[in-house]
């Protein structure tokens, strides 16, 4: 029963994928570009949490309660705990809450900044134009990101605080051990709700109504009076957020590192796997990559786990060249 | 206003070199290219080979972006595939017994054909999908190629991660076992490449790559058969990028895989797009760009800051920002590159003292 | 054509050529013999995955120019560390070796690479005139081959030879069963075979050979395939700052009760004094192999102290200060042996090629390092196979030795 586990493990995965994802398809839909350079968005989120949650907190001029906050019952009822118990992760994580919300604020402003600013300079000048263009330019921002943050943080692969409490859970299934890591469970439950919330939100609110128009065709929505720059605004920023929460929930799971714009590239995979503007074909290849991946890890060992999102992208876009849910453009002469 | 160009036959409108200017400045360049391996110090020969190299590769990947409007980024796994194929046949042509003399002759043809039938099998895609779909399945593909060559599976023959060690190659007799002598033959073969696909471009099938790049449907309409055209154009530039994997072999006397990730695909397309797409020089001026632009970036911090180890932390990131800023640059403010800069440079000069643009 | 007679078209463009590019830089020949300064270049990781410990071996390669030059340079010519970034690219490495050999010349005495993977693209290249000695951070096993890399060398053992001596250390204990965790590079993979054999021979099982990205590993199923592998003993291999202490971290979570090892490169003080502070006490009881005495270790080692002293000086102010990294003392070993051998070349009246170093190089035997090694220093296969184990200990944060020096 090994296999449950790396299920487990995959769907755990999965959930980050497609936390991931949504910047990607949110960007698409709204502004027809395919943001290259989301990982790298991603990474510098993440260097931001690591910035405003441990850099700062850190710094002898920081007040104590944002390094560490424990009050007279916390540090009481964190002498009695057992060492990685679950109540002594639940006690040894309350004092962190301080670093935790100014990290993840500090991240999703600081990306939202950049994404602004992003898709003023660089994107919407480019409005009308091929989308060769737009993708080049997403390209040139790796580079331009990617050597930002060697500028800014030196190469540590530090690590920092998780998000939730993080204990570990040795269950027992059908007589085989299952191992789960707290924070890691919690993460996909996170990246679940934000996936669901932002798919409602875009069927039922006017803003998401307005998306929608506007992914269907810019100038007639331009003309029906939706302000199609807000919206191009509101996708960058959506994608900003998501990111920033998903490159702290990366970070604090694997460190702080660069690797992490690498990522990006398998979640693109991943995105054209599920098909471009649908964001429940999305889910679904996020999950199943991220499940393959755990049982390719398992069975063939890491140097397979490296190429595997690539295969299954190649393979489906042969079947299916628009992914799995995907719309297929209709071209007309 | 375009004024002041009297042309008084067809054979002189299809010219390339249609102005003096142009025709002085590249017969200069070709001139100095000669010269330079009778008086260039080391680093020189080493900065044109390099510029050599990537040029054939550029000039390989304009075919499919430039001409035939296929956008992939994954032309660096043609360039490992002529690397690797070129030196795995000299080695086996040698277990075998024949001639060194003859392993050239054989190798690199082979290396460009095993290029173009790798970048036929990877340009099926494009039948069914463009754009960034094309893109992504390009890329993918560049990650398996440099897999297949890392995993031990093949490493008998590739060497794996541990790098293979490549061939020097025996022309006429002439053992080429110096950066100097392989700067040549790089010559040489830029030189052939670009003639090659500038005459490409004035028969049927380059005017069916253009077609197909303003706009499929309609060049299908109209008889251009896509099946065949578009995996013509893979075939042709992954071929090219080939011969530059082959020349690279050649150039180094160890090639590893890591060498042909994506950051040498991207680097590519940014030379094209810096130098300008669809354009016989573009490759040219881009190339040159995009490899010295390292240098005269550590020429002009070592003369600021010296060489402290402060300077030499900061170089790489500050090259990579300049690098992304380029590409940037170039799509934001001149989609058509350098050469037309330097078109609406000679053309300039061409009218001076009269209307300039 | 006979080959005979091509030959001598190819020599005489090639003297030419040469001949035309020695006029152009316009230097009479006796200045290019002795230069005024002496240049040993270096390419280090600043900048990518293992920046971290390139920024910590910098200083320090800074500190033995410093240091030698204050003792008089070599054979009475200043000497100048000329350090460039690699981004841990080979390719880059390669690039910064051939650039400054084109643009110095023979003032180049010597070079220090950033990997393995530079070590192995540059060997090739070393002929003739393009050769120079070299170290480099990497201990791979492959180079310590006077036959195929006889230009390069290593001051310490290699992984395997560590894997070795943790192998053995294992089976003193009576360990029974083991677990191979690496990153998937060359640098992990280099003695994953090796240790499997050696492991055998000792009667020792492995139980899993596991290979994760090199940084960002999915730290989660590693641990998982570790705990139901259930082994006593994992040595880890390949990895800088990251992934090990969180592999170990989360096999702590889990209660498993599996005994850490490293190599050298997981066995700095600095990284493990980092995780204990940021992620707890876990990091207590893992051992691993070490070549050197840690820097603090200066009692009975001359060359310590005056180091210390002078490095107190140096880097006054940094917390470069009091404690040198074992990073940084790899780099200056391996300088101070190719300077050692160097300034030998030079006593016995030789041109400093790198074939006469190589020759008075592999002439090195029981050489007293005053201070990096316990017992005095051979070279043999162009490498030196000392070591001994050590474990750290998160209360005092050092690492001590629990094994004596153990020769491979």
């Amino acid at each position: 029963m090994q296999f449950a586990q790396f299920v487990i493990n995959g769907l755990m995965a999965g959930a980050l994928y497609a936390l991931i994802a949504i910047g990607i398809v949110a960007v698409y839909k709204s502004t027809r570009v395919v943001n290259f350079a989301h990982g790298y968005m991603i990474m510098i989120g993440a260097y931001l949490y690591y910035t405003f949650a441990v850099l700062i907190p850190d710094m002898t001029w920081a007040p104590s309660w944002l390094s560490s906050w424990t009050p007279e019952w916390v540090a009481q009822a964190r002498v009695g705990a057992k060492m990685f118990s679950p109540t002594a992760a639940l006690y040894d994580w309350i004092p962190n809450i301080p670093r935790i919300v100014f990290g993840l604020a500090g991240a999703i402003i600081g990306s939202g900044l950049l994404a602004l600013f992003i898709e003023r300079y660089l994107m919407r000048p480019l409005l009308g134009q091929s989308n060769f263009s737009m993708i080049m330019v997403t390209v040139g921002l790796i580079s331009v990101l990617s050597g930002f943050k060697s500028l800014l943080w030196t190469g540590d692969a530090a690590s920092v605080p998780h998000l939730t409490p993080n204990p570990a859970f040795r269950l027992d299934f059908f007589g085989t051990p299952i191992f789960i890591f707290g924070a890691n469970f919690m993460s996909m439950i996170i990246a679940a709700l934000i996936f669901g919330f932002i798919v409602y939100w875009l069927r039922h609110s006017s803003a998401g109504v307005a998306i929608r128009a506007v992914s269907e065709d810019q100038s007639t929505a331009y003309s029906m009076g939706i302000n199609v720059p807000r919206v191009f605004a509101q996708a960058w920023l959506i994608a900003a957020a998501t990111g920033a929460v998903a490159g702290a929930v990366l970070s604090a799971r694997d460190g702080v590192s660069p690797s992490l714009g690498l990522f990006g590239f398998s979640v693109l995979a991943i995105v054209l796997m599920g098909g471009l503007d649908s964001f429940v074909g999305v889910f679904i290849a996020a999950m199943l990559v991220g499940v393959l991946e755990a049982l390719v890890q398992w069975q063939m060992g890491g140097t397979w786990v490296e190429i595997a999102p690539y295969v299954a992208v190649l393979i489906v876009i042969l079947i299916r060249p628009h992914g799995l849910m995907g719309q297929p453009e209709v071209e007309r002469i | 206003m375009i004024i002041g160009n009297r042309k008084v036959s067809y054979l002189e409108d299809e010219k390339i070199l249609n102005n003096g200017y142009k025709k002085a400045f590249v017969y200069t360049m070709i001139a100095l290219a000669i010269a330079l391996p009778f008086f260039a110090d080391d680093y020189t020969i080493l900065m044109a080979s390099l510029v050599g190299i990537m040029l054939i590769a550029v000039v390989g990947v304009n075919v499919v972006i430039g001409y035939t409007g296929l956008l992939s980024l994954g032309h660096a796994g043609f360039v490992a595939i002529g690397a690797y194929s070129v030196s795995i046949i000299h080695n086996v042509l040698g277990h075998w017994g024949v001639p060194d003399i003859v392993h050239p002759w054989v190798a690199l043809p082979g290396a460009m054909a095993v290029a173009a039938l790798i970048g036929i099998l990877v340009g099926l895609p494009s039948l069914r999908v463009k754009g960034i779909y094309l893109a992504v399945a390009t890329l993918s593909a560049n990650f398996i190629i440099i897999f297949l060559i890392e995993i031990d599976t093949f490493s008998q023959w590739t060497g794996g991660r541990l790098g293979l060690t490549t061939p020097d190659p025996n022309f006429f007799g002439w053992v080429l076992d110096s950066q100097r002598e392989v700067y040549v033959l790089i010559a040489i073969f830029s030189f052939a490449t670009i003639l090659m696909v500038q005459n490409l471009f004035r028969t049927r099938i380059g005017r069916a790559f253009v077609a197909i790049r303003e706009k499929d449907y309609s060049a299908e309409i109209l008889g251009v058969s896509l099946l065949k055209y578009k995996l013509t154009s893979f075939a042709i530039s992954a071929a090219f990028c080939g011969l530059a994997g082959a020349m690279a072999a050649y150039f180094y006397a160890k090639i590893l895989p890591e060498q042909f990730e994506l950051a040498l695909s991207l680097q590519l397309v940014a030379a094209l797009i810096v130098g300008g797409m669809g354009r016989t020089m573009g490759p040219v001026y881009g190339t040159i760009i995009i490899v010295l632009v390292p240098e005269l970036l550590k020429i002009g911090m070592g003369a600021m800051m010296g060489n402290s180890i402060e300077a030499a932390q900061l170089r790489a990131p500050i090259q990579e920002i300049v690098f992304g800023a380029l590409i940037i640059g170039f799509v934001l403010f001149e989609p058509l590159g350098i050469s037309q800069i330097m078109d609406r440079f000679f053309r300039a000069l061409n009218r001076w003292p009269f209307a300039r643009g | 054509m006979t080959l005979g007679k091509s030959n001598i078209t190819r020599r005489r463009f090639l003297k030419s050529a040469a001949a035309a590019g020695a006029a152009s830089l316009a230097m009479p020949a006796i200045v290019r013999a002795q230069p005024s300064q002496y240049i040993i270049g270096a390419s280090l990781p600043m900048t990518g995955p293992f920046a971290t410990a390139g920024q910590l071996i910098a200083p320090s390669l800074k500190m033995f120019e410093a240091f030698t030059n204050q003792a008089g340079g070599i054979g009475g010519v200043p000497i100048r560390v000329a350090v460039e970034d690699s981004g841990y690219v080979a390719q880059n490495a390669l690039a910064n070796y051939q650039r400054l050999l084109a643009s110095e010349g023979d003032a180049v005495i010597g070079y220090f690479g950033d990997s393995t993977g530079f070590m192995k693209l540059v060997a090739p290249e070393l002929k003739g005139a393009q050769a120079r000695l070299m170290s480099s951070t990497s201990f791979a096993s492959e180079l310590a081959n006077p036959e195929t890399n006889p230009y390069q060398f290593m001051a310490g053992p290699t992984y395997e030879d560590q894997f070795d001596i943790l192998l053995q250390n294992i089976a003193a204990e009576g360990g029974k069963s083991v677990a191979f965790i690496h990153s998937n590079t060359e640098f992990g993979l280099d003695p994953i075979e090796f240790g499997k054999k050696r492991a055998a021979e000792l009667g020792i099982e492995v139980k899993l050979v596991e290979a994760t990205k090199a940084q960002g590993a999915d730290v989660a199923t590693h641990v998982t395939k570790l705990a139901q592998a259930d082994a006593e003993y994992c040595i880890l291999q390949g990895y800088v700052t990251g992934v090990w202490p969180q592999l170990i971290g989360g096999a702590r979570q889990f209660g498993l009760p599996t005994k850490f090892m490293g190599t050298f490169w997981g066995m700095e003080k600095l990284i493990a004094d980092r995780v204990t502070a940021e992620a707890g006490p876990f990091l207590d009881g893992y051992q691993g192999v070490m070549p050197y005495r840690y820097f603090y270790d200066s009692e009975e080692a001359p060359r310590y102290q005056q180091m210390a002293a002078f490095s107190k000086e140096h880097f006054a102010g940094t917390p470069l200060e009091n404690y040198m990294p074992t990073w940084g003392l790899q780099a200056m070993l391996s300088l101070d042996l190719l300077a050692m051998t160097l300034a030998k070349t030079a006593e016995a009246g030789k041109e400093l090629t790198a074939d006469n170093a190589a020759a008075m190089l592999s002439e090195i035997k029981d050489h007293d390092t005053g201070g990096f090694f316990g017992p005095n220093a051979t070279i043999k296969n162009n490498k030196i196979g000392i070591g001994r184990v050590y474990q750290y200990s998160a209360e005092s944060k050092l690492f001590t030795p629990t094994s004596d020096w153990l020769e491979v």
